[in-house]
C-alpha cells in the first residue's frame, strides 16, 4: 500500500483498505492490517549481516555482546539482532517461560545479573523485549533501549496489534513485521552512535539563520489542515520543524521516524505514502506520511491524518522544493553537511563580558584567577575532547565534532556509553537529578552540569585539570548562546512538548 | 515462588541449596539445606530454587564462569551467592519503593558470604558436612542453629533488618583497626612475639583487641574478619556486658535478645528431622551453636570460658572451643584472655597438643605466667592513646575508608552518619552501587587492573557525594553544608587524603 511513483503524473493505486479518521489520526482496521506494511520496506531489501547461520548453539552467537530479542507472550520469536528466530524458536520459549514465571507470582521481571552480562526485560502487553548484553551500559539505558525498540515496532503497526493476540494467543507476527529487520538493525546501531537515544531531544543541522528561516516559512506555508506536522531532514537531524496548533511532536517519535525512513532504501528511490505510527503521540492509531528525498541526505516528511491526502503532499512537496530551490537551501545544506558541526579547536577564548544571563549561570569556581593562560583548555593534556548541550526549552541538543583525540569507531563509542552512565546518573529517578557531576576514570574526564535552562556534557583528556576544564565548560555554554541561531531551530514554532 | 509479598513475614527470605541432591521428580525439597522462615509452604519453597535453577542454567549459556548474581523484578531483588560448588544461598527481599533502592546488591551478597564464611570456620564446608552424613540431617540442623543464632542480630521485633542505605558509611565483613603510637607498636609487637611459641614447635596465632578494635593479628586476612567479626560478636568486653551484637547497627536500637525465634523443634519434623537438636539427645552429633548469645563468660583467671562446645568427654570441663582456618586448612583451639578493655585471642594448633584439654590448660597457665606482664603493659599504653567511640570523626566529613587487599575499613562514627539527610545517603548508596559495578567489571575483565575512579557529585540536595577508588583502595565522602564550588570538594579530599591516608588519593 506504500504508493511509489515513478513519474508525477502516475497516481499511486488507491489503498486497499479503509480507516476512519479522526483527530488524532485513524485507528486502524482488523484484517488490513497485514496490509499496512509499506511495500517499500518489504520489497526486495537485504538485510545486512544478520548471521543468520547462528543460533543459541553457536559460540559465536552466545559471545555476542549485544543481543536483542522481540517475541510474543506464548514465545514466539518476532525479532532477534542475531541469529535466525526460527531456529531459536526454543531460547524464546525459555525467555518466556521466566517472564511468565515471574508474572505467575505477581510480579514482573526487570533485570538478571550474571557476571558481566545483564539480561533486561521488558514487558509490554503480549510483546516481551529482552536485552542481553555484557556492555557496560547501565540498566537504566538498556531498558531505554528496549521502550525505542517497542516504539519503533509500533511505528511500523500500532499498539492494535494487540488485539491479535487477544483472540489467538499463538497469533504469529513475524509475516507482519517481515523486512523490517534492518530498521531494527539501524535503530540498534544508533545507540552506539546518536546521543538523541539516550538524550531524549533532537538535534539541528547547523545552518544560517536567514537560511532556516526559509525552510521554516516554506514548511508553514504548507502546514494547513491536512499537515499535521511538516519537517525538512538531513540525515537524522532537522532542518525544519513547523507543526499543526496545538499538536507537539516528541523527539523519540523524530527519532523513529526518521530511523524508519533512513533505514528504509525504498522511501530514497521513489516519492512514498506510508501509514506510519507516532507511538509518543498516539500508540494506536496510523498517520499517513508523505516522504520524499530531494537528495541522498535532504528528505521532506508531511504528516497527515488523511489517507487520500497524497496528491495535496505531493503538492505541497512540490512547493517546498520550488522554493529550496530558488533559495539555494539544499546547497546550503550540503555544505553544512561538509563543514560539520561544532569543532572543539575553534571553542573562542575566554569571554571579556558574557551576557548576564549566563554569568549567573556560571559553573561555580573558586577562584577565576587560576586560569591565567584561557586557551590552555583547548589542547593539549587538558584539551577538550568532546560536548554535547541540550536545551531544556527547546528540547534539543547540539553534539560537537570530536577532536582528534577520539578518531577511532571504538573511542567514539565509548565516550557515548560514558555519556550514557553520566547522563542515567544524573537523572536518577529517586533522587536526582543531580546538579553537577566530575567523573574521571582512565579514559575520559567528565563534567555534567545541569541547570534548568541547559544541561552540559564534556570530555576531558583523563589528565585535564579540574580548574580548566570548569572554566572550559562555561566557555562552552557562551559559545552555544552565541551560535544559538544557528545551531537550534529557535521560536515561530508552536510546538510546546 | 516467593515473589508474592501478602504477610510480612515474606519480606525476607533466605534459601540455602543444594543442586546435586533431589535429583528425581518428586524429592526437589531434599535439595533445601535451609529456609528462613521455616513457615514459608513448600510449594514456596520449592518455587524459589526452581526459578534459580532455571536461571543458573540460562544465564550459563552467555556467563559459564559466573552464573546468576541477582534478579530484580518490580516487587522483589533476589541476591544469589554460590560459596561451595553447587551449594546456593539465596536472599529475597520485596522492594519497597522501585526509585529508592534501599540496599546494594554489594552489601547484601557480603551478608550471605558472611554467614557462610563463619559457618565454614566453625564447622568446616557445607559440603564436607553433607559428605559426613548424606542424608542431610546433620546439616540442616548444624544450619538452622548457626543461621538462625546469626540472624538474631539483625532481627528487631519480629522483623529481619539486613544493611540498607543508611549503612552505605559502612562495609560489612571488614575489620576496623585501632591507630597506635610507635612505643604502643613495639610493646604489642613485643606480646605477639612471646605468644608465638606458646605450644612448643607449632606457631600459635593471636589476634589483639582493644574495644571492639583490632590491634594486630598474625592471621590471613580472611581469617582474621572471621575471627575479627565472632570477638566483636560475642568476646570484647561490650559484647559480653550487652549480650547484643556491637557491629551491628542495630546494636544502638532494640536489643535484640528479646525477640523469640522458633526452637528447632518447632520445625516440620519431616524436614529438619525430629527430635535430636538439643545436645543432650545427641551425643552421635553435638551440633554447637557458637554464635548463642549470652554464652560467655570472664573466668577468675582472664580468660573467657563457655558451655558452647560441650564439656570433655567423661568430665565436667568445658570444652575449648574450635575453629578451622580458611587459608591453612587447620584446625585450632581458641582461647579468649581480656584484661580490661583489651581482648586477646590466642589459637593453638589443635595437633601440637597431644593431651587435649589438659594440654591447652596448661598452655593457657604457661601464657599467664610468660605475657601478662606485657599483657598489661599494652593494655596501659592502649588505653592512654584511646581517643573514645568518636576518634575517628572527622569534622565536616562523613566517610567510608576501605582498603579492599587487607578488608580493613575506617568510617565515621555511626552516631554522625545518622547526622546526613535522607537524600544524600541515598545518592551515596547509589554511587556506592554505580562504584561496585564497575570494580566487578573490572575484576572480570582478564587484564584485571584495578579500577582508578574519581567522582564528584553535587547532589540536589546540594550535599557533594564523592567516590574514589585507586590502588585497591576506596575513599567515600559525603559534605553536607559544603561550598558549591567542585574545587572545594577536590581540596577536601585532597586535605583529607593527606592528612589520613597517607595521601593515596590525593592527585599530585
Amino acid at each position: 500500500m506504500s504508493s511509489s511513483s515513478d513519474h508525477d503524473g502516475n497516481p499511486p493505486p488507491p489503498p486497499s483498505f479503509h480507516f476512519s479518521d479522526d483527530e488524532r489520526g485513524s485507528s486502524s482496521a482488523t484484517t488490513e492490517i497485514v496490509n499496512t506494511i509499506p511495500r517499500s520496506v518489504t520489497s526486495s531489501w537485504i538485510p545486512r549481516k544478520r548471521n543468520l547461520d547462528e543460533d543459541d548453539a553457536s559460540i559465536s552467537w552466545r559471545k555476542r555482546k549485544k543481543h536483542f530479542f522481540i517475541l510474543s507472550h506464548s514465545g514466539k520469536p518476532i525479532y532477534s539482532r542475531y541469529g535466525d528466530e526460527f531456529k531459536l524458536a526454543g531460547f524464546s520459549a525459555t525467555l518466556q517461560a521466566i517472564v511468565s514465571f515471574v508474572e505467575n507470582g505477581g510480579d514482573s521481571v526487570k533485570l538478571v545479573r550474571a557476571g558481566k552480562h545483564q539480561v533486561v526485560f521488558l514487558v509490554e502487553g503480549p510483546i516481551y523485549l529482552v536485552c542481553i548484553s555484557c556492555t557496560e551500559e547501565p540498566y537504566d539505558s538498556l531498558r531505554g533501549q528496549l521502550e525505542l525498540i517497542y516504539g519503533q515496532m509500533l511505528v511500523i503497526l500500532t499498539k492494535s496489534i494487540n488485539r491479535y493476540f487477544e483472540k489467538n494467543p499463538k497469533f504469529d507476527m513475524t509475516p507482519l513485521l517481515g523486512g523490517t529487520d534492518i530498521v531494527f538493525s539501524s535503530l540498534i546501531h544508533s545507540f552506539s552512535w546518536n546521543p538523541g537515544t539516550f538524550i531524549h531531544a533532537y538535534t539541528c543541522l547547523p545552518l544560517a539563520y536567514a537560511t532556516r528561516q526559509v525552510a521554516g516559512a516554506v514548511l508553514q506555508d504548507v502546514a494547513d489542515s491536512d499537515v499535521l506536522f511538516a519537517t525538512l531532514m538531513c540525515r537524522h537531524m532537522v532542518i525544519s520543524l513547523v507543526g499543526a496548533q496545538k499538536t507537539s511532536l516528541h523527539p523519540d517519535d523524530m527519532l523513529l521516524l526518521s530511523n524508519f525512513v533512513m533505514s528504509s532504501e525504498s522511501f530514497r528511490t521513489s516519492e512514498s505514502f506510508s501509514p506510519v505510527c507516532l507511538p509518543r503521540y498516539n500508540p494506536s492509531a496510523f498517520l499517513y506520511a508523505y516522504i520524499h528525498y530531494f537528495d541522498a541526505d535532504t528528505y521532506l516528511i508531511l504528516l497527515t491524518t488523511s489517507s487520500d491526502a497524497f496528491y495535496h503532499l505531493k503538492d505541497c512537496r512540490i512547493r517546498v522544493e520550488m522554493v529550496l530551490l530558488k533559495s539555494n537551501v539544499l546547497s546550503e545544506v550540503q555544505r553544512s553537511l561538509l563543514d560539520g558541526g561544532m569543532h572543539v579547536d575553534d571553542l573562542p577564548p575566554a569571554p571579556c563580558s558574557g551576557s548576564s544571563h549566563l554569568i549567573q549561570n556560571r559553573l561555580p569556581s573558586d577562584s577565576p584567577e587560576r586560569f591565567k593562560e584561557p586557551n590552555l583548555g583547548i589542547a593539549g593534556p587538558a584539551g577538550l575532547w568532546h560536548f554535547i548541550y541540550r536545551s531544556i526549552d527547546l528540547d534539543q541538543y547540539v553534539s560537537s565534532e570530536f577532536s582528534p583525540s577520539i578518531n577511532t569507531v571504538q573511542q567514539r563509542k565509548r565516550l557515548y556509553r560514558a555519556y550514557q552512565k553520566l547522563f542515567v546518573s544524573m537523572h536518577d529517578k529517586g533522587i536526582g537529578p543531580h546538579k553537577t557531576q566530575f567523573r574521571r576514570d582512565e579514559n575520559f574526564v567528565l563534567l555534567c552540569w545541569v541547570t534548568q535552562d541547559f544541561e552540559l556534557y564534556a570530555a576531558f583528556d583523563p589528565l585535564a585539570d579540574k580548574a580548566l576544564a570548569i572554566n572550559t565548560c562555561n566557555r562552552v555554554c557562551q559559545w552555544v548562546k552565541d551560535v544559538e541561531n544557528e545551531i537550534f531551530l529557535l521560536g515561530g514554532s508552536p510546538l510546546s512538548w | 515462588m516467593g515473589l508474592s509479598s501478602s504477610s510480612s513475614n515474606e519480606e525476607i527470605q533466605l534459601c540455602i541449596f543444594d543442586i546435586r541432591r533431589g535429583q528425581n521428580e518428586g524429592e526437589e525439597m531434599d535439595k533445601i539445606l535451609f529456609f528462613f522462615p521455616n513457615s514459608s509452604p513448600f510449594s514456596k519453597q520449592l518455587s524459589l530454587i526452581g526459578l534459580t535453577e532455571a536461571l543458573i542454567t540460562f544465564t550459563s549459556i552467555f556467563s559459564p564462569h559466573s552464573p546468576c548474581d541477582s534478579i530484580h523484578a518490580q516487587f522483589h531483588s533476589h541476591i544469589f551467592h554460590q560459596p561451595e560448588p553447587d551449594i546456593w544461598f539465596i536472599l529475597l527481599l520485596s522492594k519497597i519503593n522501585d526509585s529508592e533502592p534501599l540496599w546494594t546488591d554489594h552489601a547484601l551478597r557480603n551478608f550471605l558470604k558472611h554467614i557462610h564464611s563463619l559457618f565454614v570456620m566453625f564447622h568446616g564446608s557445607v559440603r564436607s558436612i553433607l559428605e559426613k552424613e548424606p542424608s542431610g540431617g546433620l546439616i540442616r540442623r548444624y544450619l538452622y542453629s548457626f543461621i538462625m543464632d546469626y540472624l538474631r542480630d539483625f532481627i528487631v521485633g519480629k522483623k529481619l533488618h539486613l544493611p540498607s542505605f543508611r549503612d552505605c558509611l559502612k562495609e560489612h565483613g571488614t575489620v576496623q583497626m585501632l591507630t597506635i603510637s610507635r612505643d604502643a607498636a613495639i610493646e604489642v609487637q613485643s606480646l605477639v612475639k612471646e605468644l608465638e611459641p606458646s605450644a612448643g614447635n607449632t606457631p600459635c596465632h593471636s589476634l589483639v583487641l582493644y574495644q571492639d578494635l583490632l590491634v594486630s593479628t598474625t592471621l590471613s586476612p580472611d581469617d582474621t574478619i572471621n575471627l575479627f567479626t565472632y570477638a566483636v560478636l560475642r568476646l570484647t568486653p561490650h559484647a559480653l556486658s550487652s549480650g547484643a551484637s556491637s557491629w551491628s547497627y542495630l546494636r544502638k536500637g532494640n536489643n535484640a535478645s528479646n525477640t523469640v525465634i522458633e526452637h528447632p523443634s518447632s520445625m516440620s519434623e519431616s524436614f529438619y528431622g525430629s527430635s535430636d537438636t538439643s545436645p543432650s539427645e545427641d551425643n552421635h552429633y553435638h551440633i554447637v551453636r557458637p554464635l548463642q548469645p549470652d554464652k560467655w563468660s570472664k573466668g577468675k583467671d582472664g580468660y573467657l570460658v563457655t558451655d558452647l562446645w560441650g564439656a570433655e568427654v567423661g568430665t565436667w570441663v568445658f570444652a575449648t572451643p574450635t575453629v578451622w582456618l580458611q587459608q591453612s586448612g587447620e584446625r585450632m583451639y581458641l582461647c579468649a584472655y581480656q584484661h580490661r578493655s583489651l581482648t586477646l585471642i590466642l589459637l593453638i594448633p589443635v595437633s601440637s597438643i597431644p593431651n587435649g584439654e589438659q594440654g591447652v590448660s596448661a598452655v593457657k597457665q604457661q601464657v599467664l605466667e610468660n605475657a601478662s606482664l606485657k599483657i598489661l603493659k599494652v593494655e596501659e599504653k592502649l588505653s592512654k592513646g584511646w581517643g573514645g567511640e568518636n576518634a575517628y570523626h572527622v569534622s565536616g566529613y562523613r566517610y567510608l575508608l576501605l582498603d579492599g587487599d587487607r578488608n580493613v575499613s575506617r568510617a565515621s562514627p555511626a552516631t554522625k552518619v545518622t547526622t546526613l539527610s535522607k537524600e544524600s545517603l541515598l545518592a551515596m548508596n547509589k554511587l556506592r552501587q554505580e562504584v561496585e559495578l564497575e570494580k566487578s567489571r573490572a575484576k572480570l575483565d582478564s587484564d584485571g587492573c584495578e579500577k582508578d575512579l574519581e567522582v564528584c557529585i553535587r547532589a540536589k540536595n546540594n550535599a557533594w557525594v564523592i567516590a574514589r577508588t585507586t590502588r585497591g583502595k576506596e575513599l567515600y565522602m559525603v559534605l553536607e553544608k559544603a561550598n558549591e564550588t567542585l574545587l572545594y570538594a577536590s581540596d577536601a579530599v585532597e586535605k583529607f587524603s593527606n592528612r589520613y591516608c597517607d595521601g593515596t588519593f590525593s592527585l599530585d
